[in-house]
């Protein structure tokens, strides 16, 4: 791997230096103080980019704790109560939880989005894996589809689609629900650009030792890629978690609803709770988020640089 | 390459002729249904999807279904609630897969005729114009369009001005009038509003319920002598530029520029703003009753403000229910509206009291004998302003099929007039693009 | 075409492997490309179609004609469209390059050797974890004339700020609750293509006297071009249909300053129940995404 756009890089992909297993990075290099400097520097500089992030969401937090009703009046003047509630309650989640039925469709919106992950991913993998390591004819057209598919904004298709999943009788199925979300062209364009950057010489050296390509790429490949896999999981999850305008036009059971809905219920023409709202829009997020935080530890540095020997 | 762009484009041929087979062209345009059908004197044995914005738990949908199901034991109802901003497109996808799912819907009084002239509602005339002496005239009235019954309303709505009774006196300010001879004018508002704020300490001298929207504000132009916003064969040429409107719409961005009414807050806002005490006046619907009767605040009510010199006009309208022309079952469909509108107080405002203002005549009289309304001297004020509004001073929004453009170029209009566009640019902005968006109309 | 593609495949395998081979292609791929097919692209085939129709009448019930250009001519004879496009193409040159820097200066930031390393990624994280319909709303009361962010600038001695109120400011809030949202997800992808530079790199231009700043000029950088490319795409194609906040916040105000393509697109196709003119107008967006996507792979492309 030659670039370029940039002066050469020293040592090629296929050729890793000796020191990868060392695992650390360069540049804390110099005196003692310096480098601890530098860390109390870069984590003060972390802690407030979270803050930065974080401030609205615990406003959020914050507003969902006191009776619906006080969200606004507390903006007005700025102050201490602005952001810390003068009554705190849980009236907002226990409506959410009771009348609003938001533990039902929370579950509804988990067994969605898995079923969509873990087919979407058995469908997406091995089309990034054979779209960056094997040539064949229309490679290049194949993946301009998957390109165009993703660019189409679901909502210029979701009427026509809605009516054809009525007529294939998927109204108020779960089945309705995952299919539009399995396609994901983005998740295989992201596969595809981390597995074209796997080192080819490991998979030439896997088929002379007769494995199969359903072989090289799930003991090959996939170990290699668990972040990008993750991240690709994330995207496919992420998309199902949040769609509103498709659950609403194909499920009218109330007891297949999906969470985006039930937050909907928060407001009517003539009322608005801006507690549950908050409320709830949190509660969704709780479920990617902890995920995020748990995956954490498989985002290591890649195994692929050193794996190759 | 070759041959798999070749099965690419087979592909993709094949799904166009597919799609422009299945999905294309509609039968007809225009309500279907052959309106054979009668309201049947036994029940019929049926299943009927319902379609509605009431939430099922939260605003007690769920009671009135099981109260119409105890005295219909033969019919069935599947309500399904869907957000009031997705009604839309919902219906768009339902009605048009011409399943006959859903049987019944929620219709929005101004969009009779347009939802009407796009087929998907079912004449009603023959079935239900009889009956219709038991509703007030006004929602029938929106109801109709080209003088067919297009659905029943169940709900009717007015506004109201209500204000804060201690940052009045605060003030020293004498607070509005029931009386219909003592109506207070917007001009007088703003001044008073305006003390108040200065004297009296409030934050906001006025809010508007709802600000931005049609529905609000279409009394100011209305006594200002503008008239509703469209004029001619059917409604279809637009009047938004001319004196009264311009005039008043100075006024509406007046009140914010001057400081009186606070600049961008939305409507789902502007209640718990109010609630919040220290807003001297709202105009608001009648729907803020039973909010300020569960609240602290020491409230009154009055009359809505009339023009300087103008006529008294105040909004109306609210949700009638309309039958989907191609529902498999409309007799069942037919039972359920009656009940819901028609039969005694109508199911709907008994089962549901309180929430709105009943279409029926002996529901509204129920509902302003109720405890919000009886309980205090505010909430018999408003008693007696909603009784006068409605059946004097009312004007129905503009009645017209292209009632969804007008509703959201003219929302727009007045949002930039209240952020500081000029109002005679803005209207004349917002006449053009009616032009424009009424052609496919002419 | 079997010669021209990058080397970094494998040589083309021996004959007697080419049915295999094919066998492996059509079965690993079929799956994917057929969801695609099936669930986006045919009915999209579909949308365009509709635009080479007119309707006689009104709504989704009325009759089809065939009217050939019509509704583009309709569409660019409307100067409002014209604003809007001009709008769209400014918001996105803007957003997209202005998104990915900081999302890349946060992944740098965060994939230091730091304490509660994976406590502040999570935190950036979030925001797009939101419903955009719960964070939309969030921020319209925030950004109240009257809310707290204004009572912070105040107390900071900037002053309020008009915000949504003011067609100089709509835009550029709609920017920032967008980035509020964006930045962190495309975080995590910049992060796992940090993780995958080898140390090694990092080692020889430490050993070669490299400062930081050159390090990354010469090292990351290029190192980075296929997450990079991935990102730039996939947030150049988020933007593009972006719509929810401006929906919610502005809609589309004032004096249409907040306008975008996919805005005006559901308007057509949903509110106003034009889906000619609203599958017209997805057209041209996505004719423009196509457009500039092709172009960031020109720039991006392997080249090796």
């Amino acid at each position: 791997m030659s670039t370029t756009t940039s002066p050469p890089v020293p040592g090629a992909r296929a050729v890793p230096g000796p020191g990868a297993a060392a695992r650390r990075r360069p540049s804390f290099s110099g005196p003692r103080l310096q480098r601890v400097l530098l860390l109390v520097l870069l984590t003060t500089a972390a802690a407030l980019v979270a803050l930065a992030f974080m401030l609205p969401t615990v406003w959020m937090l914050l507003g969902s704790l006191r009776p619906g009703s006080q969200v606004i009046s507390s903006v007005s003047p700025l102050g201490w109560h602005t952001l810390v509630p003068e009554t705190w309650t849980l009236e907002n989640y226990a409506a959410l939880f009771g009348q609003l039925g938001f533990g039902r469709s929370m579950a509804n919106s988990l067994w969605v989005a898995l079923w969509s992950v873990v087919i979407g991913l058995a469908l997406s993998i091995p089309a990034a894996y054979v779209l960056s390591v094997l040539r064949f004819r229309g490679r290049e057209a194949v993946f301009a589809v998957l390109v165009v598919g993703f660019m189409i904004p679901f909502e210029a298709i979701a009427i026509p689609l809605a009516q054809v999943f009525t007529e294939w009788n998927l109204n108020n199925t779960y089945l309705g629900l995952i299919l539009p979300g399995i396609g994901n062209g983005l998740a295989i364009f992201n596969m595809r650009q981390f597995f074209l950057g796997v080192p080819i010489s490991l998979r030439e050296a896997a088929l002379i030792d007769g494995a199969s390509e359903l072989r090289i790429m799930t003991r090959l490949y996939v170990p290699l890629s668990v972040t990008t896999i993750i991240n690709s999981a994330l995207l496919i999850f992420l998309a199902q978690w949040s769609s509103y305008l498709w659950p609403l036009l194909v499920i009218s059971d109330q007891a297949k609803q999906v969470a985006p809905i039930a937050i909907a219920r928060t407001f009517t023409d003539t009322e608005f709770n801006f507690g549950q709202m908050f409320g709830g829009a949190l509660l969704i997020s709780v479920v990617p988020a902890l995920l995020l935080f748990l995956l954490q530890r498989y985002f290591t540095q890649s195994v692929a640089r050193s794996g190759e020997k | 390459m070759k041959r798999s762009t070749t099965i690419g484009v087979g592909l993709v041929l094949g799904a166009v002729l597919t799609t422009s087979a299945c999905g294309g062209g509609a039968d007809s345009a225009g309500g279907g249904g052959d309106g054979t059908w009668t309201i049947p004197a036994s029940d019929p044995t049926a299943t009927i999807d319902v379609v509605g914005i009431v939430d099922p738990v939260s605003e007690g949908m769920d009671e009135v279904v099981a109260a119409f199901e105890a005295d219909h034991p033969t019919i069935d109802v599947n309500y399904q609630y869907v957000p009031f901003d997705d009604l839309n497109s919902v219906l768009d996808s339902r009605i048009t897969s011409k399943t006959g799912d859903p049987d019944l819907f929620w219709v929005d009084q101004p969009r009779v005729p347009a939802l009407a002239a796009r087929g998907y509602l079912e004449d009603l005339t023959a079935q239900f114009s009889p009956h219709t002496g038991a509703l007030q005239e006004a929602t029938v009235a929106a109801s109709t369009y080209q003088d067919k019954l297009w659905s029943l309303p169940i709900s009717n709505s007015t506004q109201l001005l209500y204000y804060n009774l201690d940052l009045l006196e605060a003030a020293g300010v004498e607070p509005p009038s029931t009386d219909p001879a003592e109506r207070i004018t917007w001009q007088q508002l703003k001044e008073d509003a305006a003390t108040v704020q200065s004297e009296g300490g409030a934050a906001n001298g006025l809010l508007l319920g709802q600000p931005n929207r049609y529905y609000q504000l279409e009394p100011l132009p209305v006594s200002a002598g503008g008239g509703v916003g469209a004029a001619g064969e059917d409604n279809l040429t637009p009047a938004v530029d001319n004196e009264g409107w311009v005039e008043s719409m100075t006024y509406y961005g007046s009140l914010f520029a001057d400081g009186v009414h606070p600049r961008g807050i939305p409507a789902e806002q502007t209640n718990a703003t109010f609630l919040a005490g220290d807003t001297a006046y709202m105009v608001e619907g009648n729907w803020m009753v039973g909010k300020l009767a569960d609240s602290d605040l020491n409230w009154g009510a009055a009359l809505n403000p009339v023009w300087e010199g103008g006529e008294p006009a105040t909004p109306n309208g609210s949700w009638s229910v309309g039958i989907n022309p191609f529902s498999q079952d409309k007799e069942a469909a037919a039972v359920f509206l009656k009940w819901l509108a028609l039969d005694g107080e109508s199911g709907y405002a008994e089962h549901r009291p309180y929430a709105e203002l009943p279409a029926n005549l002996a529901g509204l009289e129920a509902y302003l004998a109720g405890p919000a309304f009886t309980g205090s001297e505010a909430g018999q004020q408003a008693a007696e302003v909603i009784a006068h509004e409605t059946a004097n001073t009312s004007v129905p929004r503009v009645s017209t099929v292209g009632y969804i453009e007008f509703e959201e170029i003219i929302g727009r209009a007045f949002s930039d007039i209240a952020n500081g566009s000029d109002p005679q640019g803005a209207l004349e902005g917002a006449q053009q693009e009616l032009v424009n968006a009424w052609q496919q109309y002419q | 075409m079997t010669t021209t593609t990058a080397p970094d495949a494998p040589a083309t395998a021996p004959g007697r492997r080419r049915g295999r081979g094919l066998a492996t292609i059509v079965v690993f791929l079929a799956p994917a490309v057929l969801a695609i097919l099936l669930l986006r692209v045919v009915p999209f085939v579909g949308a365009i179609r509709s635009t080479l129709f007119t309707r006689e009448g009104v709504g989704l019930l009325a009759e089809e004609r065939f009217s050939g250009l019509a509704n583009y001519v309709t569409l660019f004879s409307d100067e409002l469209f014209r604003e809007t496009l001009v709008r769209t193409l400014v918001f996105n040159l803007v957003l997209n390059p202005l998104q990915i820097a900081l999302a890349m200066v946060v992944a740098l930031l965060l994939t230091q050797r730091l304490p509660a390393r994976g406590l502040w990624r999570t935190a950036v994280f979030i925001p797009c974890t939101i419903p955009l319909v719960g964070s939309s709303i969030a921020w319209g009361v925030a950004l109240r004339p009257d809310g707290p962010a204004n009572g912070i600038l105040s107390a900071l001695g900037i002053g309020p700020q008009p915000f949504f109120t003011s067609p100089s400011q709509a835009l550029v809030s709609i920017m920032v609750v967008a980035s509020w949202v964006g930045i962190g997800y495309w975080m995590l992808f910049l992060i796992a293509g940090l993780n995958d530079i080898g140390e090694e790199f990092y080692e020889a231009a430490a050993l070669d006297g490299a400062g930081r700043w050159r390090t990354f000029w010469s090292i990351t950088l290029p190192m980075m071009r296929r997450p990079l490319l991935f990102v730039l795409v996939a947030d150049t194609v988020a933007n593009f249909v972006l719509f929810v906040p401006v929906q919610l916040l502005t809609n589309g105000g004032p004096e249409n300053s907040t306008t975008l393509l996919m805005f005006d697109a559901y308007r057509r196709t949903y509110t106003y129940s034009t889906p000619n003119l609203g599958a017209t107008s997805t057209v041209v967006l996505t004719l423009i995404m196509l457009l500039i996507v092709a172009v960031q792979f020109r720039l991006l492309r392997d080249r090796d």
